[in-house]
């Protein structure tokens, strides 16, 4: 796993290093106010070229980037039936929690399976060097996560058919 | 399918009451504890993991279904492996992983209830964080898949009990509820079905004080010498429930039972656990000594001397001035400790002479001339009010506009828990 | 908890606190699969009445309830249940029996009152079989019980084996797929040794086994799946076998719906653990603010609140 993996994480850790250097930029748009130019996507000139790095067709990362915020969606490697439900529970589960991961975004962008927003107060009160190793350990730990929910789900299976049939067998 | 009753489940700090609506009594009332593999001191917050080999249930796989909850659990709790966990801290879930399994094995072992074909009623203390309210949502929506579920405030259905009392002629959610358990006693006041939070006062004084009050008053007369240690508490306690009243003025109480005490003292008869010896104590004067703590709490200890009556007062002034009429008139009793007799009798009187005194303090200040109609004060006893919550909960949940009210499953997948943060208040005729 | 117990502890608790002292009662309760009870004290406190209703009464009357519960319950069934209700046992305070034992028999068998009236078919399935099996041809009466809404129990004798067929609806995409994993293990646990004996399950997701293909109003949906029991003779021929087995297959619905449900609570707690770990990790993003302590130069001190 980790042959693919690591060259595919460094260069997520790169990148997203590279488009973490964010400042403060009030709106163009309507004044006083002062928004993550990513989402509110009204003035063209403030936004950078988004950057899709893909591992294979199924997992890929999209950093979309603009003056004052970064957006990161990830899509997550789902094999089969199980793993995609796993996936979906785990994702929505943690989208409910949102307020307690701040940099974390309540719905996922269109096509990817969980979205972070992070904005130039983040970088501002957060160590950027470990914002960006916390998306990384993210990026690790939810495929070994699902993975090995994955194993339980089928112990779990094996357990509860093996006592109701040594229970009728008697 | 005929429509099934919905489950009114009251998870209280201390005890849970659980039961089907309609009834009016719950069909299960047991300690809210959970007794799981590993030590009882063990703070992991990973799940289990298997220790021992050979228990049907420590296969590898299934090790977190192998746990006990209620009476069960504090049975176990001497087995070794098991450790004894209380999930709920002062009204409020505090593990949430023990909770969602403790709501798991009472729905499947306790009621034998499929949770898809059942509308839940759960309650909450007052002032709880609505993000608890979405994580429980989150639980039974999601791993129960149940049809529909209304999270109700504990004080808010004690005041639906109580209209079922013949002294009360309409069905009013306006009232003060005065709800006093085993570990703390509340005074809520409620205005049409919401609860003033600014308002509620907590009294530290409950069963357990009262309880410890009774051990020490017969521990100095020297009755305890026949009761084993590890009983002297669980002897206090019954005591407690089987012989004590309020009387209305100590003083005449003291000199009735000095007069005749063969007319007033009791005998509890009693049978060690283990030996199975019998032992007998005499009960005198704590029969109306204990419950007294509630209005002169300086009987028991000087740290808290506020009596009841008091306090209730100061809820009903620090409340907005609007409903302070109503909540004077409908102050009603909830929880174990406040089954004593003739409580609600004495406690309307010392409120009366609180008020009373203030009406003619303010009538004597502006010289006389402008005097109160007077303000009614009322106390409302039912024979409910041991499980008065739960009651309440059976009784809004046999009314027909509950199933509008509920949020449906239908509801939850299409929006999100966040629906679940408020909840309609129906019940009073409009 | 995993094997998901045959009697109903309400009706235990409440029989064994009447038995000690009685009292008037009249309580409501359900059981699984929609089944609805009341206990209660009609005329007067030392009789009590428990009624069942049961969505499938008159197709289990045609199997045989009827006999199952006389002989079960004897004299105490009533000849007209109480309204609204299926079926109705009487039990008198005065004319229970003396011993302790003997009481905690009656209560348990009361208990079992759900699945003593739901045992009937499969009763009538085993008798068919041995019927059939001296004559070694023809097959058993096709019977079917609805027990719940949308689904229901088949069940067939045949020369050398009895057939039951649960068709079952998940209302949850998660609990399908949970599902499907789950009935996968039933049908591959055969390979282990220790459980050769056990009956042998078939499993289909949205077409319904041969057998039962004739069935009119069977839905085709991706919802509904199939579960196949093939029951050999040695899980009947004994008759405390044959009550064990009956009262496992009753609840086999039951028993998978809420293991997938407690799976579904596992996972929850798993989720639980992880995100807070990635809470740790994301809390170490934090650094850590220097409480200092300020003073002013005439020596007073700032005090935070």
């Amino acid at each position: 796993m980790s042959n693919a993996l690591r060259p595919y994480l460094a260069t997520v850790r790169a990148t997203l290093t590279a488009a973490l250097t964010l400042e403060n930029f009030s709106s163009q748009v309507v004044e006083r106010h002062n928004k993550p130019e990513v989402e509110a996507a009204k003035s063209l000139e403030v936004l950078l070229n988004p950057l899709v790095i893909s591992r294979n067709e199924n997992e890929r990362v999209l950093i979309e980037s603009s003056v004052n915020s970064v957006r990161l969606s990830i899509k997550i490697k789902q094999a089969d039936e199980i793993e995609r439900i796993l996936c979906h529970k785990f994702t929505r589960f943690m989208m409910q929690r949102a307020e307690s991961f701040v940099v974390l975004r309540r719905k996922p962008v269109a096509g990817y399976d969980i979205s972070f927003l992070i904005t130039n107060t983040h970088t501002e009160t957060m160590l950027k060097h470990k914002v960006v190793d916390f998306i990384i350990e993210f990026m690790k730990e939810v495929d070994r996560e699902i993975s090995e929910m994955k194993l339980s789900l089928n112990a779990r299976a094996r357990v509860v058919a093996e006592s109701y049939l040594t229970a009728v067998r008697d | 399918m005929s429509q099934l009753s919905p489950i009114i489940c009251d998870n209280g700090t201390g005890f849970s009451k659980i039961g089907f609506a309609g009834n009016s009594d719950p069909s299960f009332v047991f300690p809210t504890a959970i007794a799981t593999r590993g030590p009882a001191a063990q703070q992991s917050r990973a799940p289990a993991v298997p220790s021992k080999p050979g228990h049907l249930a420590s296969k590898r796989g299934v090790e977190d279904l192998d746990f006990f909850i209620g009476d069960e659990a504090l049975a176990n709790a001497k087995t070794p492996g098991y450790g004894v966990h209380y999930p709920i801290r002062h009204g409020m879930i505090d593990n949430w992983d023990y909770m969602e399994r403790y709501w798991e094995q009472t729905i499947f072992k306790y009621l034998r209830a499929e949770p898809e074909d059942h509308y839940f009623l759960l309650t909450e203390p007052p002032l709880n964080a609505p993000e608890n309210r979405e994580q429980t949502a989150e639980i039974f929506f999601e791993s129960f898949n149940i049809k529909g579920l209304y999270i109700a405030v504990q004080a808010v259905l004690a005041l639906a009990a109580s209209w079922t009392s013949n002294r009360v002629t309409d069905r009013t959610l306006t009232g003060t509820v005065i709800d006093s358990g085993d570990g703390v006693t509340h005074v809520i006041p409620c205005a049409e079905g919401y609860v003033i939070g600014s308002a509620i006062k907590h009294i530290p004084i409950a069963g357990r004080d009262i309880s410890q009050f009774v051990l020490n008053l017969m521990r100095e007369r020297g009755e305890m010498a026949s009761v084993p240690p590890e009983d002297q508490l669980r002897v206090a306690g019954k005591v407690k429930e089987q012989y004590s009243y309020v009387c209305q003025d100590i003083v005449r109480e003291f000199r009735k039972y000095d007069q005749e005490p063969y007319k007033y003292f009791e005998r509890y008869e009693g049978e060690h656990s283990v030996t199975g010896r019998k032992y007998g104590v005499d009960v005198g004067y704590e029969r109306f000594l204990a419950p007294e703590i509630f209005f002169n709490p300086e009987i028991y200890s000087s740290d808290f001397l506020t009596p009841l009556s008091d306090t209730v007062d100061d809820v009903i002034q620090q409340s907005p001035i609007d409903v302070r009429r109503g909540l004077y008139k409908n102050i009603v009793l909830s929880g174990g400790s406040t089954m004593f007799q003739h409580f609600g009798n004495r406690l309307k009187r010392d409120l009366k002479v609180i008020v009373d005194r203030r009406l003619d303090a303010s009538a004597l200040a502006s010289g006389s001339t402008q005097k109160s109609s007077g303000v009614e004060v009322d106390v409302i006893s039912h024979k409910h009010q041991r499980y008065a919550v739960w009651f309440g909960g059976s009784l809004l949940a046999s009314l027909p506009e509950f199933y509008q009210s509920c949020h449906t499953k239908a509801q939850y997948d299409e929006i999100g828990p966040s629906i679940c943060r408020r909840y309609q208040i129906f019940g009073t005729a409009l | 908890m995993i094997l998901l117990e045959a009697h109903n502890v309400i009706i235990q608790q409440t029989l064994t606190e009447k038995f000690v002292k009685a009292g008037s009662v009249d309580v409501k309760f359900v059981d699984y699969d929609g089944v609805r009870f009341r206990i209660s004290t009609p005329e007067k406190k030392t009789k009590l009445l428990l009624s069942m209703h049961i969505r499938c009464w008159d197709e289990l009357l045609n199997y045989g309830a009827l006999e199952v519960l006389q002989r079960e319950y004897g004299a105490r069934l009533q000849a007209t249940p109480e309204p609204d209700y299926n079926v109705s046992i009487e039990i008198d305070l005065e004319s229970i029996p003396e011993s302790q034992e003997e009481r905690d028999a009656f209560i348990m068998s009361a208990a079992l009152f759900k699945r003593n009236a739901l045992a009937a078919p499969f009763e009538l399935a085993f008798k068919e079989f041995k019927d059939l099996e001296a004559a070694e041809s023809g097959k058993g009466n096709f019977m079917e019980v609805h027990y719940r809404d949308e689904e229901a129990i088949y069940i067939q004798a045949s020369p050398d084996r009895v057939t039951v067929i649960f068709s079952t609806v998940f209302s949850d995409e998660t609990d399908r797929i949970f599902g499907k994993v789950f009935l996968q293990e039933f049908v591959d646990a055969r390979r282990l040794p220790a459980i050769q004996n056990a009956p042998q399950v078939l499993y289909s997701n949205r077409e319904p086994p041969l057998e039962i293909r004739h069935v009119p109003g069977l839905r085709n949906s991706e919802d509904m799946g199939y579960v196949t029991f093939v029951l050999f003779p040695r899980h009947f021929s004994n008759p405390s076998v044959s009550a064990a087995t009956i009262s496992h297959i009753q609840l086999f619905r039951d028993y998978l719906h809420y293991h997938i449900k407690c799976s579904k609570a596992y996972m929850h707690s798993r989720m639980r653990h992880r995100v807070a770990e990635f809470q740790k990790v994301l809390n170490r993003a934090r650094p850590e603010v220097a409480q200092t302590e300020r003073k002013t130069i005439s020596g007073k001190t700032m005090v935070s609140r």
